[in-house]
């Protein structure tokens, strides 16, 4: 095993845990797995393949477009989803809803770039610079920064602003949480907005240096998902713990033993991880599911 | 068998009373057009070979597409029974069919064996496959059980991508076909073989959901706790199930590769998964109908625009979000709870409740002198550093009705939770009829100790005569195989109950709306309902907590009246309360509690006298006079 595959395994991880810091984003609110979470990877690599390898715009379009785009797109989310499980009332709908999202979006992913195996972009910053005798990308190091500025940025937010107290008592309950005139609708629009913003802009980062093909949003959730249980649903710290500990176990043991058999580690893992403390490592229970 | 959402049957709008669609002309038309449709498209799969060779010259591609939907179907009643009726949300319905189609593939083109032999092996696999991954998962909750299964399907894909010698690995195995002789069967032939095996699994699944079998695993579905209550195992009732569903999947992952004469990892994919989903919650979900109905409506949607195949994903994706906005029981779910499609449901008779106690009602008798029929001895439970229970005895006479009274958190239901071991105690003791009680919820409840919680714990979305029939669950001997081939064994025993539970809901007032959902009756009705379910578990010891709470003064009657019949009987009765001149009034014994230790036990008499009772009801007097 190089050196080199931990600094690949904490850039994949930070990839991973900003997925799964938006699934606990739309989560906590809603009870919602939001297996359309992935698509923002997608859509977020989609918008830096479009605009910079072949508009040759440069990035700073690159994040305008893909901010409104995500923004966009997390609205329309809260509407795909929350609409059919409000009018459904099965207990399933969730799971229902969030996969046919999930399916329509990459299928207009595969429609537009059907003849893309892999969306990407060249890297904001070319080359890399040498850590104690490692090689790091540039674009690898600018990512886990931006990774960790988001979780602290998420946090502080969510602990310290007037709008991050209201969104951790919608999650306690949205009932009580709507008699206590928190506008919980506009809560709950606002976390699939942030949700989506964040899983783009780690697609858009991730894009130039790991493989993402139009259709692998589902994969990135599962991954995300992965990572968002390991460390407990719910919190930034623990999903950043939860990412780095699946970017790592994913790249290392592919760089060990090769091919495929990362994601197989990975999945084993969450079998593992889910047999043996049923609500994650670091979790608290996660009640009514 | 009703398990619609909101089905809410005779709601008694005084519109729809009186007109056309309620009328018994009505009624019997519906069910000759319906009876005849049925009938109209069994006889259309059944000749469609011969439509499809006489009006076309590409028969046997028509011919494969109905063949494909019904081993679709095969594979969307499996996720119905698991989803719909288990409740276990199963992500790996792919990854099983995927399973199953290696297994026939295997030993059909490696092995050279029989196709028959390679259908075996893939129920066997696929059971196995469901039975390893319920069991890892049994302690998960539902979105956790759905997260494993997406990882064990995920697992199962790359598997089949890595084991090339017995899957072939990305390319997988091709040239898999089913043989008959030296000769290979032909396509029409093995037409008749999946239809075949279709029509096995819809029965399957019908006479499954109809039995005991099927009624434990609702019951499972709406609370494990109540299940434990009715003596029924939530991890062996899960397993059943689950195995069987697992079988069906392999069954329909065999008939896939025979079919299409390959097998590859792509197979297991969840977006192929997806086209299951969206069939069932079409078709309608818990509906034994629906998932035929929805895959067929897919399979002619997909046919429909296949000249523009690579819309088919988004199509089917914007199909099911619309789907479960504007019909959100699926088709056959929606028809029922509309006025056209719902039944009929007998007139109200009111009349007198008959004297006479049935012999279902339980007995017991010929118990030693002396020996209680639920004793616990020192029980010491603690909640974090709350003592809830700080070392309480309890001796229950049968042929008693016992109380168990105190102030408000003074750890009432929590020594029942002991009693019945739904919580584990961490010192004492607790004895059945003089005999250690078992260690799990189900295994007291086995042992003849049934409890009915304090909050209604109804089975709300099946009719009040299932709930009843859940609760004898206990009783029944015949195996799943019995149920599902309907032996004598399992006719009689159907029989004898379904009599029994109606002459229960008699004596206790309920007989009129026996076929209602249990979500349409009172809050006292359904209070009462619940003691006549624990009632038809047969138990030696009932426990109730707080039955009287909301009830107007004739149910408690009614209540008072069963629980003394209870007793004659030579039942013990257990009974939690605030209404104290009704416990008083009922009970012999009483146990009074106070912060978690015993203060007071003896008769009526002697609890209302004495000082330490009243002390924790109404605090001190002396000291209230001093301070005013």
């Amino acid at each position: 095993m190089s050196p080199e595959a931990i600094i690949d395994g904490l850039f994949a991880g930070s990839v991973y845990a900003l997925v799964a810091l938006a699934l606990t984003i739309v989560f906590r609110p809603t009870r919602i797995m939001n297996f359309a979470q992935g698509e923002a990877v997608i859509l977020g690599a989609a918008v830096a393949y479009q605009i910079v390898a072949l508009e040759k715009l440069g990035w700073a379009v690159t994040l305008g477009v893909t901010l409104v785009l995500a923004a966009f797109m997390g609205l329309l989310m809260e509407r795909m989803i929350m609409l059919p499980v409000r009018l459904s009332g099965s207990r399933y709908a969730w799971i229902i809803a969030t996969l046919a999202a999930a399916l329509i979006f990459q299928s207009l992913f595969n429609l537009k770039y059907f003849d893309v195996d892999a969306l990407r972009p060249e890297p904001v910053i070319e080359g890399g610079f040498q850590l104690v005798g490692i090689a790091v990308e540039w674009q690898e190091a600018l990512t886990i920064l931006v990774a960790l500025a988001v979780m602290g940025g998420y946090d502080l937010f969510l602990h310290r602003s007037a709008y991050g107290r209201a969104i951790r008592a919608t999650a306690h309950s949205s009932d009580t949480s709507v008699l206590m005139g928190i506008p919980v609708q506009r809560i709950i629009g606002l976390s699939f907005v942030i949700g989506a913003v964040i899983t783009a802009i780690a697609g858009m980062l991730a894009a130039p240096v790991i493989f993402v093909a139009p259709a692998a949003g589902l994969l990135f959730t599962i991954k995300g998902f992965t990572a968002a249980v390991i460390g407990g649903v719910g919190s930034p710290r623990g999903a950043l713990a939860g990412g780095m500990i699946v970017g790592l176990l994913d790249t290392v043991v592919r760089s060990m033993v090769g091919g495929s058999v990362g994601n197989f580690a990975v999945f084993a893992a969450l079998a593992v991880i889910l047999v043996v403390f049923p609500s994650g490592l670091f979790g608290k229970p996660m009640e009514a599911h | 068998m009703a398990t619609v959402d909101s089905r809410v049957p005779g709601s008694g709008d005084a519109t729809a009373r009186g007109s056309v669609f309620d009328s018994p002309g009505y009624h019997r038309a519906r069910t000759a057009v319906l009876g005849a449709l049925a009938i109209i498209a069994v006889a259309v799969l059944l000749a469609w070979p011969m439509i499809t060779d006489y009006y076309s010259y590409n028969a046997a591609y028509y011919n494969g597409l109905v063949a494909s939907a019904a081993i679709s179907a095969i594979l969307t009643i499996s996720l119905n029974l698991s989803m719909g009726y288990g409740g276990m949300l199963s992500m790996m319905h792919s990854g099983l069919q995927l399973a199953g189609g290696y297994a026939t593939g295997y030993l059909v083109v490696e092995l050279s064996g029989s196709w028959l032999l390679g259908i075996v092996a893939s129920v066997l696999v696929g059971t196995v496959v469901a039975m390893l991954v319920l069991l890892v998962s049994l302690r998960a909750t539902y979105l956790y059980f759905g997260m494993i299964t997406l990882a064990a399907n995920l697992i199962v894909i790359e598997i089949g991508r890595e084991w090339d010698p017995v899957t072939g690995g990305i390319v997988g195995i091709s040239g898999i076909s089913p043989k008959l002789g030296d000769e290979v069967m032909s396509k029409q032939a093995f037409y008749y073989v999946v239809l075949a095996c279709l029509a096995l699994m819809y029965v399957l699944q019908r006479n499954l959901v109809r039995s005991g079998v099927g009624r434990a695993a609702m019951a499972v579905r709406e609370s494990s706790d109540t299940a434990s209550a009715m003596g029924i195992s939530p991890s062996r009732a899960k397993l059943l199930l689950f195995g069987i569903c697992g079988g069906m999947a392999g069954l329909s992952g065999a008939l896939y590769a025979l079919q299409l004469g390959f097998i590859n990892p792509d197979v297991g994919l969840l977006d192929n998964g997806i086209i299951f989903f969206v069939g069932l919650f079409l078709g309608g979900i818990s509906t034994l109908i629906g998932p035929i109905i929805g895959v067929g409506f897919i399979a002619l949607l997909v046919e429909l625009i296949k000249d523009q195949a690579r819309y088919t994903t988004l199509v089917l994706g914007l199909l099911l979000l619309i789907a479960m906005m504007v019909i959100p029981q699926g088709i056959v779910g929606t028809w029922r709870s509309s006025r056209m499609g719902r039944d009929k449901l007998p007139e109200l008779k009111e009349g007198p409740l008959p004297d006479e106690v049935p012999d279902v009602v339980p007995e017991v008798r010929g118990v030693p002198e002396g020996t209680a029929a639920l004793e616990g001895s020192g029980i010491v439970k603690h909640f974090g550093g709350v003592h809830a229970l700080d070392g309480v005895d309890i001796r229950v006479m049968p042929g008693t009705v016992h109380g168990i009274i105190g102030p408000n958190g003074s750890g009432k239901s929590t020594l029942v939770s002991c009693l019945t071991r739904y919580h584990r105690i961490d010192a004492g003791q607790v004895k059945i009829f003089g005999t250690e009680a078992p260690a799990t919820a189900h295994g007291v409840a086995r042992g003849g100790v049934t409890r009915v919680f304090q909050v209604p714990h109804l089975f709300e979305r099946v009719s009040v005569l299932d709930n009843v029939l859940t609760g004898m669950r206990m009783q029944e001997s015949y195996s799943w195989l019995g149920a599902v081939l309907r032996s004598p064994a399992y006719r009689r025993q159907d029989r004898k109950e379904r009599q029994e539970a109606r002459e229960l809901l008699a004596f206790a007032g309920l007989a009129g709306r026996a076929d209602w959902l249990a979500s349409s009756l009172s809050h006292g009705q359904k209070r009462l309902l619940e003691v006549v379910r624990a009632v038809a578990s047969r138990p030696k010891v009932l426990i109730l907590d707080e039955p009287a709470t909301g009830l107007t003064s004739e149910e408690l009657d009614a209540l008072g009246r069963l629980c003394r019949v209870l007793r004659e009987r030579g039942l013990a009765v257990v009974l939690i309360e605030h209404d104290v001149d009704f416990v008083m009034g009922l009970c012999d014994e009483l146990t009074v509690l106070e912060s978690g230790k015993v203060i007071e036990r003896g008769t009526p008499e002697k609890v209302r006298n004495s000082a330490a009772v009243l002390e924790a009801y109404l605090g001190r007097p002396d000291l209230v006079e001093e301070t005013s």
